[in-house]
């Protein structure tokens, strides 16, 4: 501020040495940027005005400075963009195009994400709708967009996929954007991109340029960490990178689709210090997050459906947002096109979604992943051991033959060495409950699935 | 100052830095050509503080000196000139325009009222090559490029350097195109790579006026130099960061044909015929796969289609684009063939030559519904 009207008066001063159009034209948009020992740096719009001002102006701006403070030895020049759009030149008019031309026209969304911060602005807080499954991510996000940095670090969020952790990390990246204008630099990106970002720093020799990028900021966001796990030399780079942020009381806010202890390949030292900080999760959402979510989604698009109708989906889509809005956009489309939207349509979508095709999964896949998980042999798991470390997995691969297969109860007994189908019916019946109650279970089912789905 | 010129010499400088020149409402100055000697040449310069041309002519330099006086006019005595000989002579700011038969006196300004025109500091990095090859990729980049004000980054062409490459690329949010040159075209001094964008308007000038012999590349940060043999064009650059346009680029295809490129354009044009305020002509595969149906309608007029012949792989399709930007794509290809490669009716599709991946445009849909 006392640079700002230190400057001012000396424009006043120089106002009245330079012909009116001069100073309009060089001096309007300058700026006192700095004053140390002496030495003023002033800012000008663009090159041009430096030149002039440098060349024309020196002695009088000097002499101007000096009337406010004896000290002043020099001054000196420098480009500095005020984020003034240039004079829009008297070009010839572009030829009209019209409003109606662009409506239908779809654009490129990507281009709309900030290429300063990666953040895509459509993810506002405003529109995370909260229930009991994610009311402490939510707590624990507003916490760090109060003290950033300071109160839990790292963040670290995890649930599966089309939860809305995605949307809730950007969103505390857009928020903080909005609360402390510029002063704050956050920069989001998924580990996708960091991983390609170290690749590309290592092929042409500029890993430097990589450090600057990710150690220069004061919020580092990164999506899906998970996929991190097992690139070592990326997870070297993460390594040092956290280190640096977190030295230096910079927020780091983490997402993944399990909590760290259950990324099978990350380094100790990254996992320990992950959970050095806050970890929260975001479980599947209950049916009146569910419904709150559809009510909210409809009325962003300025739509409306029969109660019973939103009912019905909040009820039949349980573990997916990501599902959610694609049955709702389905259904709007069959509104738009006039189309009416009954109860039955709606079912008939609602199982499509549903019913995705397993693809070519059989039941020795499934027992394979679970004896890989639990480093046991197929062999233990068809036999006939009761030992409390074998009858946990064999139990998680009855549930998973029904849950992933649908098979028969009956069959499943016959895969799993000749049991009885009431055994099947008890083990699937025992983990569906536990499921809901024991997060740990349901993390270790995710990991299984995701090593069917991977084979 | 005296001077003596041919009179197409001066009128081919003149024409060259004519667009620099600018209206300012403080500053008239700026519609004045500088008129100058320096070694040997005639250096003749405009500019509009955001950009600024000079060319160096021959003639005979009688007496050293400069002045500056309103382009405009002396574009216009020496384009109805009908001599071959001028003779320019100055007495503090008046310019005598002598020909054997016609003699004009132009009021005009001292070179010191003139603004200065930046210099480049860093002249020992620098990135060259052939107009040629400059014109070649500015010219396939710079029909996608419109200026935004509320996205003044694409407003510009970018260049996206690194070492063994450099990348052209260029969008209004609708379409994008992207050309890379290898090092084998160009020589370069710089040790690392620059990502900067060159606003519209100078990428337009460069075009226009570098047209021969080798144009050279300065950078500082706020400007760039487009040095030719008797050419200069120096020119702010645009703040902000380019955006990553590489999510934008489909990686994979639902559908991918490849067609005889005259015979896309000729379809595309003859079509476009019924098609309506949007500009939308639809394009169809159906399940045969043979023949890519494209095909428009105008409630008032009527409707037309067109059959041509495709090589498909893929899922059948039909989506509708705006035929000017699938046009202005297919012009930029020399090839016989293109492809092009489709995602449904919402995603982007993208044309590339078959056997040159140094180019892609992309272009994205229009909505149907």
């Amino acid at each position: 501020m006392e640079f700002e009207q230190l400057w001012q008066t000396a424009l006043g001063e120089i106002e009245t040495q330079v012909s009116k159009p001069n100073f309009a034209t060089w001096l309007k948009n300058s700026k006192l940027l700095d004053k140390q020992e002496g030495v003023v740096l002033v800012g000008l719009p663009n090159t041009f005005a430096k030149e002039w001002v440098e060349n024309k102006y020196q002695k009088i701006i000097l002499n101007a400075l000096r009337n406010q403070d004896q000290a002043t030895k020099k001054v000196q020049f420098t480009v500095h963009n005020t984020n003034i759009a240039p004079t829009p030149l008297p070009q010839r008019k572009p030829k009209q195009v019209s409003e109606e031309e662009f409506k239908k026209q779809l654009a490129f969304e990507e281009l709309k994400i900030d290429p300063e911060t990666n953040l895509n602005p459509r993810y506002r807080l405003s529109s995370f709708v909260v229930g009991k499954t994610n009311e402490l991510a939510y707590a624990a996000a507003s916490a760090v967009i109060d003290e950033i940095g300071r109160k839990y670090n790292p963040l670290f969020f995890y649930g599966g996929t089309g939860l809305g952790k995605t949307h809730l990390i950007q969103a505390i990246g857009n928020e903080i954007k909005v609360r402390y204008k510029d002063k704050v630099r956050v920069k989001y990106v998924s580990s996708e991109k960091f991983t390609n970002d170290v690749i590309y720093g290592i092929r042409n020799k500029r890993m430097e340029d990589m450090k600057d990028k990710y150690r220069n900021v004061d919020v580092l966001i990164i999506d899906d960490i998970q996929f991190i796990g097992g690139k070592t030399t990326t997870e070297e780079e993460f390594f040092h990178t956290f280190n640096a942020l977190y030295e230096n009381n910079k927020q780091i806010i983490i997402s993944s689709d399990r909590p760290p202890k259950f990324i099978p390949t990350l380094e100790d030292r990254l996992r320990s210090r992950f959970e050095g900080g806050m970890i929260a999760d975001i479980s599947y959402p209950d049916y009146e997050l569910r419904l709150a979510i559809l009510k909210t989604k409809l009325q962003e698009r300025g739509a409306a459906l029969p109660e019973n109708i939103v009912e019905f989906i909040a009820n039949k889509i349980q573990k997916n947002l990501r599902e959610l809005e694609g049955v709702l956009n389905r259904i709007l489309f069959y509104q738009y096109a006039k189309k009416e939207v009954t109860l039955k349509m709606v079912e008939e979508i609602v199982s499509g979604v549903l019913q995705q095709p397993t693809k070519n999964i059989n039941p020795n896949q499934v027992i394979k992943a679970v004896a890989d998980y639990y480093e046991i042999s197929q062999n233990d798991l068809t036999g006939r051991c009761r030992q409390k470390s074998i009858v946990e997995p064999r139990q998680i691969t009855m549930y998973l033959l029904r849950d992933i297969l649908g098979l028969s109860y009956p069959d499943i007994g016959q895969k799993l060495g000749k049991r009885d189908h009431t055994t099947a019916i008890y083990a699937t019946n025992k983990i569906s409950e536990e499921i809901n109650k024991d997060q740990d279970l349901n993390q270790k089912i995710l990991a299984i699935k995701d090593l069917v789905y991977k084979e | 100052m005296k001077l003596v010129i041919l009179k197409n010499n001066l009128r081919e400088g003149l024409t060259a830095i004519d667009r620099a020149a600018g209206e300012h409402a403080n500053l008239p100055i700026l519609k004045n050509v500088l008129v100058k000697t320096a070694d040997n040449k005639i250096r003749l310069s405009a500019t509009n503080l955001e950009i600024a041309a000079s060319r160096s002519v021959s003639g005979k330099i009688v007496e050293e000196g400069s002045i500056t006086v309103p382009l405009a006019t002396l574009l216009t005595i020496v384009n109805n000139t009908a001599s071959e000989r001028i003779t320019l002579e100055t007495d503090q700011n008046t310019l005598f325009f002598k020909t054997d038969n016609y003699e004009a006196t132009i009021q005009g300004l001292p070179e010191e009222e003139f603004p200065i025109i930046p210099k480049i500091e860093n002249k020992k990095e620098y990135l060259s090559f052939s107009a040629d090859v400059l014109r070649d990729a500015v010219l396939k980049i710079l029909s996608t490029i419109q200026v935004s004000e509320i996205r003044p980054e694409i407003g510009g062409m970018l260049f996206d350097f690194e070492i063994t490459y450099l990348k052209f690329a260029g969008t209004d949010s609708f379409r994008l195109a992207e050309k890379t040159i290898t090092e084998t075209n160009f020589t370069s001094t710089f040790t690392r790579g620059f990502k900067v964008i060159v606003p519209l308007k100078t990428m337009q000038e460069v075009l226009r006026i570098m047209v021969k012999g080798e144009v050279t590349i300065f950078i500082d940060p706020n400007q760039i130099l487009f040095q030719g043999e008797d050419t200069e064009i120096i020119s702010r650059l645009i703040e902000g960061t380019y955006p990553e346009y590489d999510a934008i680029t489909p990686k994979s295809f639902e559908t991918e044909m490849t067609i005889e490129r005259e015979h896309l354009m000729n379809a595309v044009k003859l079509v476009s015929t019924f098609s309506g305020k949007v500009n939308e002509i639809k394009m169809k595969l159906h399940d045969g796969k043979k023949v890519l149906e494209v095909y428009s309608m105008n409630q008032a007029l009527g409707e037309n289609k067109y059959l041509v012949p495709v090589k498909a792989k893929g899922e059948s399709f039909e989506t509708a684009f705006n035929w000017r930007y699938v046009m202005e794509g297919l012009k930029n290809f020399e090839s016989a063939e293109v492809f092009f490669g489709v995602n449904g009716s919402h995603r982007a599709a993208l044309l590339k030559n078959p056997s040159d991946a140094s180019y892609f445009y992309i272009v994205m849909p229009i909505n149907m519904n």
